[in-house]
């Protein structure tokens, strides 16, 4: 009999079974299944295929079959393997499909498509491809579980600039920005609560036991910084003129730039949030001769003496 | 033991776990297509008859006529009766759950998007639908922050491509940092690491090109329909290497090191002064002079020969500007 015919069979049966099955009683019902083993091998079979079921997610149970607790039985708790109904709209689980297909994650596709059989048909028509493939975040999964639990875990970090640490920290939240996903707990050697990128992280995240509950009015995204000029919102504004041909693309790269007036030369004036201190001279000047920081004057020295500094090299 | 029992158990699980997702929706919808059956499951025809075969023999003691699994394919088509212990699905898995509802999340929080309320009602109704245990606090505490650029011609560009329809495009191409007109056949757009994306046979370069939906400005129809050419679209690499590929080796300090994840390197290598050396593949130079100049004193080029003096030249013509 084929492994999977056998799989197959020992599911229904556990489905369909009034009262829990001892191992003998599974072995005769399901006939050539185990039969043609010696009991020993056999049961090491059945042993077997109880770690595929549970691998993939039937709840496979042991209970005593009388009161002495001679004789164990196996059974399928019906609560804990179907799926409760959830009426989808196709407009819904088309929403979920093309979401779960974005991460090139297989464990969302393959939740969708379990929330398939209870919706209508003709839906999804047009649906193809699936995401990129070698960016998932591996511990994606890791962290959502920590925050899930509330748990308090621990992982070896990088920095942005490349120092590397061993964290322990309280999971309190999830925020995604710029397609990056971040988690931000309680980092207990820092004593604040910090934002990591999940792409920094080195290894696994290693759950080490209950963690804190994250304080009144928590909101991970609050913790993540906010653009290439630093953390916080900017209070303040600087005013770049860009070539005609970019003007467009560098406003809308930047979260409540606001396209300002055009030049009689045809360079439109954008004014981008920026905060003294921070650093808006690296993307202007990513913009090469395209862009040019026209105030405050401090942003323009910047720009000023970064170029010279490359042009003396 | 027979030998191939001895392998048979990784692939037998697999084939039960999507057997376990597959049997109830065929058997809540009778008459499906092989083919349709087979493209929403991510499964070839094949795979899908070879699983169905080896249901038919399956079903319940005395495993007589009337107890197996009744499974008939005529004309294309799918009957499954006899299974009704089979006619819910499996519960998610906590990981399943999980990742799903993350994804959902951010991908509600894109700007533009059309289904971004049926989306959200949908994450409504999974966590409730899958009670507390599935999603522990998590509904609670995922964020997304700020969906990154809107993309203003996104409607019209998937309706495009689900209507076949070529249009005529000014996109930002970031490689030569130019905007450019071009006629496209946009065979599918996506959604992946926070960008919008679609996969479209490009006519001025005459060749398959991946192209991100914020960096066009404008779009209006070609008046032409075009047939896809099954491209490869989202399961392609975002960056594929040309023959024509410069190798550009630079070394970053601390402030430059963003550089190597942001962007495709071939080779890292940590440095003993701290500084981290990457290899940049790069089919034009003009990105990477624009970067270097972003990058000021933090990079140092290593190769190719004579792009330290390219920077040097770029430097001094945006020096201009200011006087």
């Amino acid at each position: 009999m084929h492994p999977l015919e056998r799989l197959v069979n020992l599911v229904a049966l556990l489905l369909e079974a009034k009262a829990p099955l001892t191992f003998e009683q599974i072995r005769e019902k399901l006939a050539e299944g185990y039969e043609h083993q010696d009991p020993s091998s056999a049961k090491r079979m059945f042993e077997r295929d109880k770690d595929v079921l549970r691998d993939i997610g039937v709840p496979i149970e042991v209970v005593s079959t009388d009161a002495w607790d001679v004789e164990q039985g196996y059974t399928i708790d019906k609560d804990r393997y179907y799926l409760p109904e959830i009426a989808f709209t196709p407009e819904e689980i088309s929403a979920l499909f093309v979401a779960a297909r974005s991460g090139g994650d297989a464990s969302a596709e393959d939740a969708v498509r379990k929330l398939l059989s209870g919706t209508e048909s003709g839906i999804l028509a047009g649906l193809g491809g699936s995401g990129l493939g070698g960016d998932v975040e591996t511990n994606l999964s890791q962290a959502a579980e920590a925050v899930a639990g509330q748990r308090r875990v621990r992982f070896g970090y990088r920095t942005s600039k490349g120092a590397s640490s061993e964290r322990s920290v309280d999971a309190f939240g999830l925020a995604i920005r710029g397609g990056h996903w971040y988690l931000v707990g309680h980092d207990q050697d820092r004593g604040q609560i910090r934002s990591f990128r999940l792409s920094r992280i080195a290894g696994e995240i290693v759950s080490t036991g209950e963690g804190s509950a994250p304080p009144e009015g928590f909101r991970a995204a609050a913790h993540v910084q906010a653009g290439p000029w630093g953390p916080g919102e900017p209070r303040t504004s600087a005013t770049v003129a860009f070539g005609p041909d970019v003007a467009w693309w560098a406003a809308n790269g930047v979260a409540g730039a606001q396209i300002g007036s055009t030049r009689p030369d045809g360079w439109v004036e954008v004014r981008v949030p920026w905060q003294p201190g921070e650093s808006l001279a690296a993307w202007v000047l990513s913009f090469g001769p395209d862009a040019e920081a026209i105030e405050p004057s401090e942003l323009r020295a910047e720009v000023l003496a970064r170029l010279e500094a490359l042009g003396a090299r | 033991m027979p030998a191939e029992d001895r392998h048979a158990p990784a692939k037998a699980s697999e084939r039960l776990r999507r057997l376990l997702v597959v049997v109830p929706y065929l058997v809540q919808h009778p008459g499906t297509s092989v083919d349709r059956a087979a493209g929403l499951f991510g499964l070839s025809d094949q795979d899908l008859l070879a699983d169905l075969d080896l249901l038919f023999v399956s079903g319940l003691p005395p495993y007589g006529p009337g107890d197996l699994i009744d499974v008939d394919v005529q004309d294309g088509r799918i009957w499954i009766s006899m299974a009704d212990y089979f006619a819910r699905p499996l519960r998610l898995s906590r990981s399943e759950a999980l990742s799903l509802y993350v994804r959902g999340t951010a991908l509600a929080s894109v700007p533009g998007l059309e289904e971004a309320s049926a989306l959200a009602s949908a994450l409504d109704k999974l966590a409730e639908g899958l009670g507390p245990d599935a999603l522990g606090e998590l509904p609670e505490r995922v964020d997304a922050a700020g969906g990154g650029p809107a993309v203003e011609v996104l409607g019209e560009l998937r309706r495009a491509a689900a209507e076949h329809e070529r249009v005529r495009v000014a996109y930002y191409a970031a490689s030569g940092a130019e905007t450019t007109e071009r006629e496209i056949d946009p065979e599918e757009v996506f959604f992946a690491i926070g960008n919008w994306y679609v996969a479209a046979w490009d006519h001025r370069s005459g060749a398959e090109r991946l192209f991100r939906a914020d960096r066009i400005r404008s779009l209006e129809p070609a008046g032409a329909s075009f047939e896809p050419r099954g491209l490869e679209g989202a399961g392609r690499p975002l960056y594929s290497p040309g023959r024509d590929d410069a190798a550009v080796t630079l070394r970053l300090a601390p402030g430059a090191r963003w550089v190597a994840e942001y962007y495709e390197t071939t080779r890292q290598l940590e440095l003993d002064d701290g500084r981290l050396e990457v290899d940049l593949p790069a089919g034009r130079l003009e990105w990477v002079e624009r970067l270097l100049l972003r990058l000021g004193m933090d990079a140092e080029v290593v190769t190719p020969e004579g792009l330290k003096d390219r920077v040097r030249g770029l430097a001094d013509v945006t020096r201009k500007r200011y006087g």
